[in-house]
């Protein structure tokens, strides 16, 4: 369910919790602790709408077989399956290159001179350009929900201001199509400064917690930022059933 | 020309006292400089001290090496007493590893194309105006010549690296490797027609005793000593010369 | 005459004959070697600003040092070259010393005899000592002898250094050497019946 201003999360309760769903044109930063169920939340998200959804831990099959459990139904989804290609790049050493004049056009100089100066070589990567893989397919696409997840893999193959340079133009490109992108990110593996970062080119940031209470895990989804939207914040305790996520106790936070 | 330039006729001190009473003075801003000599010969320190004395007067430098990692040339290098690690901290002499930055580009490690060697050009030139370097040293040019497939692509790089960093009135030294006892100075002959001087550094053999020699072979627009010199590598002092007293050829046998 | 009326002799003709020329060479049968160290060191000891090299083809340093201790142990402006104690497997060091691999490295030899008269005061008088030539020659051969003899008579001249060439007759193996020490600007030759 769209509306002019909004983007239907997907999630009834969570588009109440957002009041109306998210504004067309927002960045939305997911953090999660693992545990947090994270991964179920970024499926949920492709129920509705047009979607291009990125996936870089699980492949495509497993990610439709996952949905299909749930009983989402068959959603209008274009995924992009990176994990099977990075896997299949692994295993067979492709050699496909990726012209060096594109390379040296996302990396800036000082950069370049920073890399060459340590003197440690960078991990080796597989041979295809994830990063290009998804500046492009988002610079391609229509789709009014772009999802990716998530942003753990590319932190592991790029450096950090690479991957923000890339999500700005991603940002960039969402607002043209007035849809909204989600990126799914673990919190607290990345550094603090780089989640600030992350966290202030957001609009939107949704963060996953679990807390043990005694000999229970309670749950807890927080809207921390919503731009423009002060009156959004708010934090919601949440459960995982058959059908999915499950928001309860809404607390406002103003 | 700078003022300091003028002041110096147009030309680059080395800082090493005999080499630049061998050349008059200097060598001439921009030029290209090919430093030849089998491997072990003394080219890096002569580089690196090259480096380092036109940091100590404020020159920027930059040492580009492709044959060693970096933690090894500054591991041999920290036992002169001439390199001055405060000079790397501050930037005025910059290290950088070539490889890495090919690598980081997505070069293939064997052999460039045509758009490959344009890119590396590229990235040589940026970083050298980015870092307003006054001196450059390649480590060696024979290693990133290898991986450039013809005679043509090998002329045109040097030639194109040459003029771009002449403008930029950046004096470069260009690492050349040959077999020892060679009496060549360039693995493809090619680099030293491009280059505007050479300097041979020969290992020659006399009465069983191994001896290191130092040679301008030429430098365009100075005027040079021609003679062949002994040259030592001290601790203190890095790179000495002083003149060869007999050439093995000339040494008769005894009675 | 008696030796001790030789020394005698010695002690006044030589320090005049090395301050009055620029290059001196003396010529002396082995049994005045010792003699002619001690002379050379005494002079070198009574001027307060000198600055002298002395180089040893002869004996390693450590034994002119026991020969001599009490004349120039205390002696700072003197310092010693020592071409010969690595060949022979002595591998002691001593900061007053610069020890060369092998008497045949005669362009390491010059480069740190320059090196040396680097560290030296602008107005002090400087000496170059070199015992001997003709050891020099028994390792080398004598057009490179030549060569670096003319090198060193060369940058002496060029820096003010008075310099010292000992030939001892019998090592005298070569006519070149003949030959070299008449280039010098005097030649003091030492026979038993010197006054």
């Amino acid at each position: 369910m769209a509306t002019n201003e909004f983007i239907s999360t997907g999630i009834e309760k969570l588009d109440k919790l957002l009041e109306g769903g998210t504004p067309r044109g927002y960045a939305v930063l997911i953090l999660g602790t693992p545990g947090s169920s994270i991964e179920i939340l970024s499926k949920q998200l492709a129920t509705t709408g047009n979607v291009l959804y990125f996936t870089t831990e699980e492949t495509e099959t497993e990610l439709l077989e996952t949905m299909e459990r749930f009983g989402w139904g068959k959603p209008k989804i274009d995924i992009i399956d990176i994990a099977s290609k990075y896997s299949k790049s692994l295993m067979s050493g492709e050699q496909k290159r990726v012209s060096v004049y594109e390379q040296r056009s996302k990396i800036k100089l000082k950069e370049l001179i920073e890399i060459g100066s340590q003197g440690i070589p960078p991990t080796p990567k597989g041979c295809e350009d994830f990063l290009a893989i998804l500046s492009n397919e988002i610079k391609n696409t229509k789709a009014e929900k772009i999802i990716i997840n998530s942003l753990d893999f590319f932190l592991n193959q790029y450096t950090q201001d690479e991957v923000i340079r890339t999500i700005q133009a991603a940002k960039i490109c969402n607002i043209e199509n007035k849809g909204v992108l989600f990126i799914i990110m673990t919190r607290g593996i990345h550094g603090d400064v780089f989640e600030r970062k992350m966290e202030g080119i957001a609009d939107c940031v949704i963060e996953l917690e679990v807390l043990q209470k005694g000999s229970n895990f309670e749950r807890f989804l927080a809207v921390k930022k919503m731009k423009n939207y002060a009156k959004k914040i708010g934090i919601a305790r949440y459960a995982i059933d058959s059908d999915g996520f499950i928001l309860e106790m809404i607390e406002r936070i103003m | 020309m700078s003022n300091a330039e003028l002041k110096n006729n147009g030309l680059c001190n080395t800082g090493i006292e005999t080499l630049d009473e061998i050349l008059g003075g200097g060598i001439p801003v921009g030029s290209t400089v090919l430093v030849t000599g089998s491997s072990g010969s003394g080219k890096t320190t002569l580089c690196m001290q090259f480096l380092i004395n036109g940091a100590k007067k404020g020159e920027r430098g930059v040492f580009f090496t492709i044959t060693e990692p970096l933690f090894k040339l500054t591991k041999n290098m920290e036992s002169f007493d001439f390199y001055d690690k405060k000079l790397i901290e501050s930037g005025l002499v910059n290290l950088i590893d070539l490889r890495i930055i090919s690598e980081r580009l997505g070069l293939d490690t064997e052999k460039y194309t045509v758009e490959d060697a344009s890119a590396l050009l590229d990235i040589l030139k940026d970083i050298a105006d980015e870092l307003n370097v006054k001196r450059l040293v390649i480590d060696s040019i024979t290693a990133l010549c290898y991986r450039l497939q013809t005679p043509e692509m090998i002329r045109d790089f040097i030639f194109k690296l040459g003029s771009s960093l002449a403008a930029m009135k950046c004096t470069t030294f260009l690492t050349s490797e040959v077999p020892p006892q060679k009496f060549k100075y360039s693995k493809n002959d090619i680099e030293e027609f491009i280059s505007d001087g050479i300097i041979f550094l020969g290992d020659e053999e006399r009465e069983g005793d191994l001896m290191r020699t130092f040679q301008v072979v030429k430098m365009r627009g100075a005027a040079h000593s021609r003679i062949k010199y002994m040259m030592y590598l001290s601790t203190k002092n890095g790179v000495e010369l002083t003149p060869l007293l007999s050439s093995t050829s000339k040494i008769k046998s005894k009675e | 005459m008696t030796v001790s009326s030789i020394v005698e002799g010695l002690r006044e003709r030589i320090p005049k004959s090395i301050m009055m020329n620029q290059t001196v060479g003396i010529i002396l049968p082995d049994k005045y070697y010792r003699d002619i160290k001690q002379v050379i060191f005494e002079f070198l000891n009574s001027k307060s600003d000198s600055f002298a090299v002395y180089v040893t083809i002869t004996r390693p340093y450590h034994t002119i040092l026991n020969e001599f201790g009490d004349l120039i142990a205390n002696n700072k402006n003197i310092r010693y070259v020592d071409c010969v104690s690595r060949i022979a497997g002595i591998s002691k060091m001593d900061p007053n010393c610069i020890f060369i691999e092998s008497p045949t490295m005669l362009e390491k030899l010059g480069l740190e005899i320059n090196n040396l008269f680097r560290e030296a005061d602008e107005k002090s008088s400087k000496y170059l000592i070199i015992d001997s030539l003709s050891t020099l020659m028994v390792y080398n051969d004598p057009e490179i002898v030549t060569k670096f003899f003319y090198y060193l008579i060369n940058v002496t001249r060029a820096k003010d250094i008075h310099s010292v060439y000992l030939v001892i007759e019998e090592e005298e193996a070569d006519k070149q050497i003949k030959k070299l020490i008449n280039l010098t600007d005097k030649i003091e030759k030492i026979v038993d019946s010197f006054i």
